[in-house]
């Protein structure tokens, strides 16, 4: 028996899990980063490294999870337009432009103390540490927001 | 068990080096304010009684204790209103606790912060409230409680569960019994298993863990060995109610209506219950005659939750009452009607969060939508689903938005855009309404694979809900037949 609030869930929430729950990736830069809406063809043009450089000047480091997780599939059909190992030997080309790391937790310690750094989390990991970051001025949590579905 | 060491050192990653130091450095236990010796004594006293034993009842009456010894005790209030199981209770103690947090200290106060953006539906400052709260106080029982609560309301099962797995916390029986349902809803039976039989063990004189393990051996279609650990429950303790209704709920799910009547009937002469858990199991009751194909019978038998609903007040539970009604009539003019009766109820908004008004509300539009759709009147489908795509637009709720994708979804489903319906089905997993169109959805686009699957994922649901009632066992009787085409009619009723 579990408490009324999860028991009152199950009435919607039936165990389903084993299907892919739709996702909601949020775009965070550090808290001192000016920009608070990016498009969609921005966020194209600097995940591609076509765009190096912030409006004030500071140098664009990317920071993300291994193409190959389930998590990124919606940055690679939605922003990269690569294939997993397309994008992998496009970070390796670019290692000092874009990084990888293990965990969301270390993609969001990693933008919150470099100046210029831009990560890619999912919703639920969000801290105070880092600003999000509007997509065609929408939020995460928002319908019609990009990094969100399968 | 993995170590305490392994575990710290799995919640932090190694990446960026200085991870552990700061998990050392964190502390353990989030210090309570309160000036009052006996309040901080009776929370602690609720722990055992409402968590690891899952005594709520006796649990919530020790908070409302440690709340009147301190009426500026914003913790005291904030647990208070995340246990309650009465609804006016819950939007009361809520508002306390906000009006008490300055009395509370910096970390306190986040906690109720993040319990006040989620009831407002503001979704990202009460995530960022939360792991804030968890970055600092990650192997805090409470924090942790709260925290895998609240990610498994917003179906976010894996973090629930991270975030005990994260803790560290090897004695919490409580705390291992709700993680067990968290991988249980996400079908991951082996993990569930391990930690039921751990809980077994920690409690071997307690009903709870004979009672959880009998249910999610249920949720795993396990119906014999369901039923051989409620009996085991009982055996320990006569009075665990939980354990009584279960067996009448498994008995409805294997197809025994008059056998599960007759075990709700039991439990109910047998047991008093708190008014939430009453009207829950008498929901589940007033499913067997769905299950039966008695619509009349359910509807007499619905119709008794609404009037009881209505005398005590409870504004959400008479309007979920008439809209689940309305999805089972089979004419439309009566399904209109419960549904116009299912907005009264919630606009009244008797002891109802302003949350819930929204998310009843949307459920209500959804079931408009869908019946629209059957009588094939697109303009009110059209207009419905513009009206909830408004409210959903509005709302960061995750039940809003399942609710306007379900809506969406089944309408495009309807107008044979089989694609985008998908897209929207895909973000409504958690109900068989929408699983089933998914699983025709992939099938009419190619997508065997996924069709398959999701067929799969639908015909194993073994929970006692009103959709699964309509859904699964008319999925899984056309499935097993080859002339049943799609297997997606509908269970025939009867008047």
């Amino acid at each position: 028996m579990l408490k009324w609030r999860t028991v009152a869930l199950a009435l919607w929430m039936t165990a389903v899990s084993s299907l892919v729950h739709a996702k909601q990736l949020a775009i965070v830069v550090d808290s001192a980063n000016a920009t608070t809406n990016l498009t969609a063809a921005d966020l194209s043009k600097i995940a591609n490294l076509k765009t190096r450089n912030w409006p004030d000047g500071k140098l664009v480091t990317i920071i993300m999870r291994d193409p190959s997780a389930a998590d990124m599939q919606l940055v690679l059909s939605r922003v990269l337009n690569m294939t997993p190992e397309q994008a992998r030997t496009f970070i390796q080309a670019h290692k000092g432009a874009i990084q990888i790391a293990d965990s969301d937790d270390s993609v969001l310690r990693f933008v919150s103390s470099n100046r210029g750094a831009i990560g890619i989390v999912d919703l639920y990991s969000l801290n105070k540490d880092v600003k999000v970051v509007k997509i065609d001025g929408k939020l995460p949590v928002e319908q019609g927001y990009l990094l969100r579905g399968n | 068990m993995i170590s305490r060491l392994s575990v710290i050192l799995l919640a932090v990653g190694l990446a960026f080096g200085s991870a552990a130091a700061q998990t050392d450095s964190r502390a353990t236990v989030l210090p309570l304010t309160t000036k009052s010796a006996k309040a901080r004594r009776l929370v602690d006293q609720a722990w055992d009684l409402a968590v690891d034993q899952v005594e709520q009842v006796k649990g919530i009456k020790v908070l409302r204790k440690a709340v009147k010894a301190d009426p500026n005790f914003a913790m005291g209030h904030e647990i208070l209103a995340q246990m309650s199981l009465d609804p006016s209770e819950q939007v009361g103690e809520q508002r306390k606790a906000f009006a008490t947090k300055r009395h509370a200290s910096v970390t306190e106060q986040t906690i109720v912060d993040w319990f006040q953006d989620a009831a407002e539906h503001k979704l990202i400052p009460a995530i960022t409230n939360m792991n804030d709260v968890l970055g600092k106080y990650p192997h805090d029982r409470w924090v942790v409680y709260l925290a895998s609560n609240w990610l498994t309301q917003q179906t976010q099962f894996d973090r629930a569960a991270a975030v005990y797995e994260h803790s560290g916390i090897a004695d919490s029986p409580g705390l291992m019994n709700n993680t067990a349902y968290s991988y249980a809803y996400m079908r991951q039976f082996d993990k569930a298993f391990a930690l039921m039989d751990k809980y077994v063990v920690a409690l071997p004189k307690d009903a709870n863990p004979q009672d959880s393990y009998a249910e999610i051996l249920r949720m795993a279609g396990h119906f014999d060995e369901a039923i051989e650990h409620y009996n085991a429950a009982l055996a320990i303790n006569p009075e665990f109610y939980s354990s009584q209704f279960g067996i009448a709920d498994t008995y409805s799910l294997v197809g025994d209506q008059v056998r599960a009547r007759q075990e709700y009937e039991l439990a109910f002469r047998k047991f008093p219950l708190p008014a939430l858990h009453r009207i829950e199991w008498k929901t589940r009751e007033a499913i067997t005659y769905i299950r039966d194909g008695d619509l009349k019978a359910a509807d007499t038998a619905f119709q008794a939750i609404a009037d009881y609903a209505h005398a005590n007040g409870m504004s959400q539970v008479e309007a979920d009452t008439y809209r689940q009604m309305a999805m089972c009539q089979i004419h439309s003019q009566q399904a209109l009607l419960y549904l116009s009766k299912a907005e009264t109820a919630i606009h009244e908004g008797n002891n109802v969060m302003p949350g819930a008004v929204q998310q009843e509300f949307a459920q209500i539009l959804r079931a408009r939508v869908e019946l629209a759709i059957k009588t094939d009147d697109e303009q009110i489908a059209d207009a419905t689903l513009a009206q909830l795509a408004e409210l959903s637009g509005n709302s960061d709720d995750k039940l809003i938005e399942a609710a306007y994708h379900g809506a969406a979804g089944a309408l495009l489903f309807s107008q044979h855009d089989y694609e985008h319906a998908a897209l929207h089905l895909e973000e409504d997993i958690h109900n068989p309404l929408s699983l089933k169109l998914l699983a025709a959805a992939y099938q009419k686009t190619g997508n065997t694979v996924d069709g398959k699957r999701t067929g799969e994922v639908l015909a194993n649901l073994n929970d006692p809900t009103l959709e699964q009632a309509m859904i699964v066992p008319a999925f899984r009787r056309c499935i097993q037949n080859p002339s049943c085409d799609s297997g997606f009619t509908n269970a025939s009723f009867k008047r």
